[in-house]
């Protein structure tokens, strides 16, 4: 039966077969039946096929069973009618209707009608299924037909007659039906008219308002909060008198209470008279119609009527507690809401001290207490071990379940749960935050943070009417009409926003909102700011994450991620602003006690969490800090390579942590570094300088030495004539024997100038001087003095050299200034004398040939780099320094290499270039550490400090006294020299002292100003009273390895 | 995202350098002060040329001489939406840090495809999926930058690798 026809066609069918049988008619075909059983039971069979014929055969009686059909049916057809319009006449319309019907079955039966006459094939092929039972029941009619043999007249006798019986009975039956479809019209066709009114029409509202016909209303006082009690019982009493004689006269009772309402204290009722309200309401609990009664004014009855949404609580939503006075402004959780909407069974943290103060409210006399009143006890879950602890008496419950009635409250889980009236609860500007909220969750048996961010967002919705909105807000409609609209905010006027549509088919349009249906819309990536109630407030983030109005973020400070409601945010620049408090913002180093330093590493709201300088964290208030240190930026420190380190370098840990970072404050013997790679503490980390190595400086500085311009590298006057500034001057050296003393000077200056004399003690600047020409001792500046030869009496210049430690501003100064060859040689001593002293001594040539060697030696040139390669290997910067040891720079002290050349003495200086032939010399020098080891050997002065020096040991000085050779010429010098350093300074070295004369010719004044000046010496003052330190000191020193090189 | 940006700059000169070869110092000095720098919104990556430098003005006090300089330089700034290629350089639970150049970029776990999970058991620490994506340190990512924040001489970005064709690349 895929056809749904013929689905149909099965349904008439069956409606047929059970609608014509009424009461009335089954007893008749039941009679009719009987009285063919006893004869024959054809006719029973031609009874059936007749029936089946019957609707067919006869419309008019088809209408009429339709007629009884739609009696029988009663409500069902009723409500057919009534669907179908309302007039009055139901004839006309049940007609109308009856015409639709018949046609419909009409249709039917035509295409029964079709198959009657093969009816067993038919209702075979037709229906199949339905007809199975009757084909079987035809088949035994038919069989048993075959028996009984009338022949055909007699059969068609019997079906005449049959069908007068049945044309007969149907026009019984007609009747019947017609009486008893008019009994039915009279008794529900009013009815049906009615219904058809109230269900359909559509009447306009104010057609429907009150007039002075309907009943009035009045308020009748109650009992406050009873409002809804008194009007369930008024129902009660309603139905109770419903039917018997004294009916209520009221038609209607209602309130308007609630906890917020101003008609609270009122019901309403409504009736005709006012005698039927006192009635209705005598003797009825909590409300008093003695007193005055207030007739409502028609026009207000709908006002009093007018549904006004009230704030509906859901589980799960948050409140506060007005009462008990204990819990008062406590946050509560709705668990459920009763029926009469009255009480609500809320869950909050109680506040329990275990009957350290009596908490039954009732005294031994059963008296109510007066409350005490006192710091109320702290929140804090139930715990029933205290409980049995203290008071077991009062304690029962179930361990399992975790619920226990506790002086008669109930907890559940730790949580006092307890059935409050509305009025008592503070249902709107609940504003829980996130604290409050967690102790509710982090209860939880499982301890999963399930929050319900729902219900609190819908809690927090509510306060919403404070959200602020912004001119250029970008917004979001999520309901109403308009939701899905994205716009900016324009003006806010109360809680109106004016928006202006930038995305969909509104764009363009302006829009105003009310703000509830409204959040702020952000995208992933923003830059916002924390604003409003949330515990995150004032933090800035980008956001990374938005699933409804809810925004994940990660803040700039500290690099996690906060979960904060859109409303509680805002756009920020995408500059990070640092957070901070009072004075004191994020990263200040600050004085916490005179001992102790920290590094802010978070700014709260009120607090602030400082790193110490021990590695602690402590959260702190700001008047609990002592001061903020300025920054430093000029704060320098070593390393532990020693190198310099300053704020902003990159360091990296030594052992440790190996943390990486950069250097944010350096604080004595601390810094205070900021890594990317953590987190924690906002990054920041504190080490000891001494546990930190240098990874990179600031804009590449290595080790510069000042941070203002580095005049040095660029400067080309400097570049020029680079003397190093960093040069350190050879150590003053005041002690000693003044050469001068002894000697024969003549005064140049002055009444005594002219007249020749012994020097018989000095000072730094004068010299007492016994005059050969008249037996008196005078005291002389140096200055005015001429050294002369006490043999020959021949000048010897710069004698006063010979004392190094004459400061620069020694009388004597002048004159070496006059003195080209001075020039150098008075800086000699003090930084360059190495270098130069082979210039100085050139020009002079012959002349002063004999004394440079002498004050080369004696002097400086001994120890100049004695000292230099001294000094240097003890010096701390060694490392640092290493380039001036290199063979160029040792000699010379300052590049003297470089030097060299430009004095053009190049070629006579090769030995001390480290370059040249005598590399081997060169080198010697080159290195301070063989030179250091080499000189050591020598073993002439091991003991003295300076004795390493062969220079030094050479020389004639005081300190160099000690050495053999200072005293001969050559005997000690080559020992010195030669002997234990032939590696060191080659084999040259012998030839350089020992040559004596002979070299002296070898030597030009220019090519050789060394040994030049040294040759005359030897050659001069062999056996002088100073020849012999001269030599001495000579052959020591630099110059032996210097000629070496040269030959 | 490159560009060639004319920029202009004030150098100071010590009045030590003055002489013939000034504006080379100048170069030099604008060189060592600006390449490498971030201004903001963008980073200086290297100093084409420089067009044009005015006439050293004396400040007053210092006696330092003021020249306008006038450069050419290859900028870089990053965008909202754009997308780099980075290295990673620390991976925690809450996502990672890459870097591409100078700048740092997190990855948050919600900016990461679901089946890229973080497991914390591996050596050394990682988000995988257990099949072809493993996120540590050292990986090459593709990342699409979401937002920028600029801080005092850095720039900050967070990036998302939640979208075809980002993650890790093949090397």
């Amino acid at each position: 039966m895929s056809d749904p026809r013929d689905y149909h066609d099965a349904e008439s069918e069956e409606e047929d077969d059970f609608n014509p049988a009424p009461a009335d008619m089954s007893d008749d075909e039941i009679k009719g039946d009987a009285e063919e059983d006893e004869g024959d039971n054809r006719p029973a069979a031609k009874e059936s096929a007749a029936a089946r014929k019957r609707p067919a055969t006869t419309p008019h009686h088809d209408d009429d069973e339709d007629e009884d059909e739609n009696a029988n049916e009663g409500g069902e057809g009723d409500q057919e009618e009534g669907e179908g319009d309302d007039d009055d006449d139901d004839e006309e319309e049940e007609d109308e209707d009856e015409e639709i019907q018949g046609h419909r079955r009409k249709r039917r039966r035509d295409k029964r009608n079709a198959f009657f006459d093969i009816e067993a094939e038919v209702d075979d092929e037709d229906e199949p299924e339905d007809d199975e039972e009757a084909e079987a029941e035809n088949e035994g009619f038919i069989e048993q037909e075959e028996p009984g043999d009338f022949g055909e007249a007699g059969r068609l006798e019997s079906d005449r007659r049959h069908r007068e019986l049945d044309l007969q009975r149907d026009r019984m039956n007609h009747e019947d039906l017609q009486k008893e479809a008019e009994s039915f019209v009279r008794k529900y066709g009013h009815r049906r008219h009615a219904r058809g009114m109230g269900d359909t029409s559509v009447v306009p509202q104010r057609l429907l308002l009150p007039s002075v016909d309907d009943p009035t209303i009045w308020g009748v006082r109650c009992k406050e909060g009873k409002e809804r009690e008194v009007v369930y019982s008024i129902t009660k009493r309603i139905q109770e008198k419903m039917g018997t004689k004294d009916e209520l006269g009221i038609t209607a009772a209602f309130e308007r209470g609630g906890p917020n309402s101003i008609m609270k204290g009122l019901i309403y009722v409504e009736a005709y008279r006012q005698t039927d309200i006192l009635q209705a309401l005598d003797g009825m609990l909590n409300v008093y119609p003695r007193t005055r009664l207030l007739l409502v004014d028609i026009k207000e009855m709908p006002d009093l009527l007018r549904v006004q949404k009230t704030p509906t609580l859901e589980p799960g939503a948050w409140v506060r507690l007005k009462r008990p006075l204990k819990y008062a402004g406590d946050l509560a959780q709705v668990q459920d809401i009763t029926e009469n909407g009255l009480d609500v069974r809320v869950r909050f943290i109680p506040r329990l001290d275990y009957g350290v103060r009596d908490e039954s409210g009732t005294n031994a006399d059963g008296k109510r207490k007066r409350p005490i009143m006192g710091p109320k006890p702290p929140q804090k879950l139930f715990s029933e071990v205290e409980a049995r602890k203290r008071n077991p008496r009062n304690l029962t419950g179930n361990p399992q379940t975790n619920v226990w009635t506790y002086n008669g409250d109930q907890f559940e889980g730790g949580f006092l749960v307890k059935d409050i009236k509305i009025q008592h609860l503070t249902v709107s500007d609940v504003n829980p935050s996130l604290e409050e909220v967690t102790r509710f969750t982090s209860g939880g048996e499982d301890g999963v943070e399930n929050i319900d961010l729902k219900s609190l967002a819908a809690s927090l919705r509510d306060s919403n009417a404070t959200t602020a909105y912004l001119p250029n807000d970008v917004v979001e409609v999520y309901e109403g009409e308009q939701k899905g609209v994205i716009g900016k905010a324009t003006k806010v006027q109360a809680d109106i926003v004016t928006l202006e549509v930038t995305e969909g088919e509104l764009a363009g349009q302006t829009i105003d909102v009310p703000t509830k249906g409204l959040r702020k819309r952000f995208q992933l990536g923003d830059h916002v700011k924390v604003i409003g109630g949330s515990r995150y407030r004032d933090e800035l983030g980008m956001v990374v994450k938005i699933s409804e109005d809810r925004v994940t973020l990660l803040t700039d400070q500290t690099n996690t991620e906060i979960t904060v409601f859109s409303k509680d945010l805002r756009e920020a620049s995408d500059i990070a602003g640092q957070g901070s408090l009072g004075q004191y913002s994020l990263l200040d180093l600050v004085q916490l006690d005179p001992t102790t330093v920290g590094c802010i590493v978070k700014v709260d709201r009120e607090s602030l969490v400082v790193l110490d300088q021990n590695g602690d964290t402590r959260q702190i208030m700001p008047s609990q800090i002592a001061n903020k240190l300025p920054k430093r930026k000029l704060a320098v420190a070593a390393d532990r390579t020693g190198s310099e380190i300053r704020p902003d370098d990159v360091i990296k840990e030594y052992g440790g942590m190996g943390r990486q970072g950069k250097i944010i404050h350096i604080h004595r013997s601390y810094v205070f570094c900021h890594t990317h790679q953590t987190t924690e503490n906002a990054g920041i980390f504190v080490s000891r300088v001494s546990s930190v190595s240098t990874i990179s400086a600031k804009g590449g500085r290595i080790n510069a030495a000042s941070s203002g311009p580095d005049l040095d590298t660029m400067n080309p006057a400097k570049k020029l004539n680079p003397v190093g500034k960093n040069d350190m001057p050879p150590p003053r050296q005041v002690f000693g024997r003044d050469k001068l003393v002894g000697q024969t000077v003549t005064i140049r200056k002055g009444g005594w100038k002219g007249l020749l004399g012994r020097v018989k003690d000095t000072t730094d600047t004068h010299a007492r001087v016994e005059l050969h020409t008249k037996s008196k001792v005078i005291s002389v500046p140096k200055t005015d003095l001429m050294v002369r030869d006490s043999v020959s009496g021949r000048e010897i210049k710069n004698y006063e050299n010979r004392r190094p430690g004459g400061p620069n501003g020694t009388p004597t100064r002048p004159q070496e200034r006059a003195a080209p060859d001075w020039n150098g040689g008075s800086r000699t001593p003090i930084a360059a004398s190495s270098a130069r002293t082979p210039a100085w001594k050139t020009p002079s040539g012959g002349g002063a040939g004999g004394r440079t060697p002498a004050w080369g030696k004696g002097g400086d040139g001994g120890r100049t780099p004695a000292w230099a390669d001294g000094s240097r290997t003890v010096n701390p910067y060694d490392g640092s320094r290493t380039a001036y040891g290199s063979g160029s720079r040792t000699p010379a002290w300052s590049s003297g290499g470089s030097k060299t050349p430009a004095h053009d003495f190049g070629s006579k200086t090769p030995a001390y270039g480290g370059s040249g032939g005598g590399g081997g010399g060169g080198d010697a020098w080159g290195s301070k550490t063989p030179y250091g080891a080499s000189a050591a050997t020598p073993g002439v002065s091991a003991t003295d400090a300076w004795g390493y020096t062969p220079g030094a040991g050479g020389s004639s000085n005081a300190y160099d006294a000690p050495t053999p050779g200072a005293n001969l010429l050559g005997a000690p010098t080559p020992g010195a020299l030669n002997a234990p350093t032939p590696g060191a300074y080659n084999a040259p070295t012998p030839g350089a002292p020992t040559p004596g004369g002979g070299w002296q010719s070898g030597w030009g004044a220019e090519s050789a100003p060394t040994p030049a000046a040294a040759a005359p010496t030897p050659g001069a003052s062999g056996g002088g009273y100073y020849g012999a330190p001269t030599p001495g000191a000579y052959t020591a020193d630099t110059p032996g390895p210097r000629y070496t090189d040269d030959d | 995202m490159f560009f060639l940006y004319n920029l202009e700059r004030r150098v100071t000169l010590h009045p030590s350098y003055f002489g013939k070869n000034m504006h080379e110092l100048v170069t030099g000095k604008l060189l060592k002060d600006v390449e490498g720098t971030c201004t903001g919104s963008y980073y200086i990556i290297s100093i084409m040329d420089t067009f044009d430098i005015s006439e050293g003005r004396i400040l007053p006090g210092s006696g330092l001489a003021e020249f306008t300089v006038g450069y050419r330089a290859v900028v870089w700034r990053p965008f909202k939406g754009e997308t780099v290629d980075a290295v990673v350089v620390s991976v925690n639970q809450h996502g990672f840090f890459a870097e591409a150049g100078p700048l740092r970029i997190f990855v948050s776990t919600h900016l990461i495809p679901q089946d890229i999970k973080w497991d914390p058991n591996a050596t050394p620490p990682q988000f995988t999926n257990n099949e072809d994506t493993t996120i540590e340190v050292g990986t090459h990512v593709r990342v699409k930058i979401l937002g920028t924040r600029a801080e005092v001489g850095e720039l900050w970005a967070i990036g998302s690798i939640k979208e075809d064709y980002l993650g890790t690349l093949q090397v």
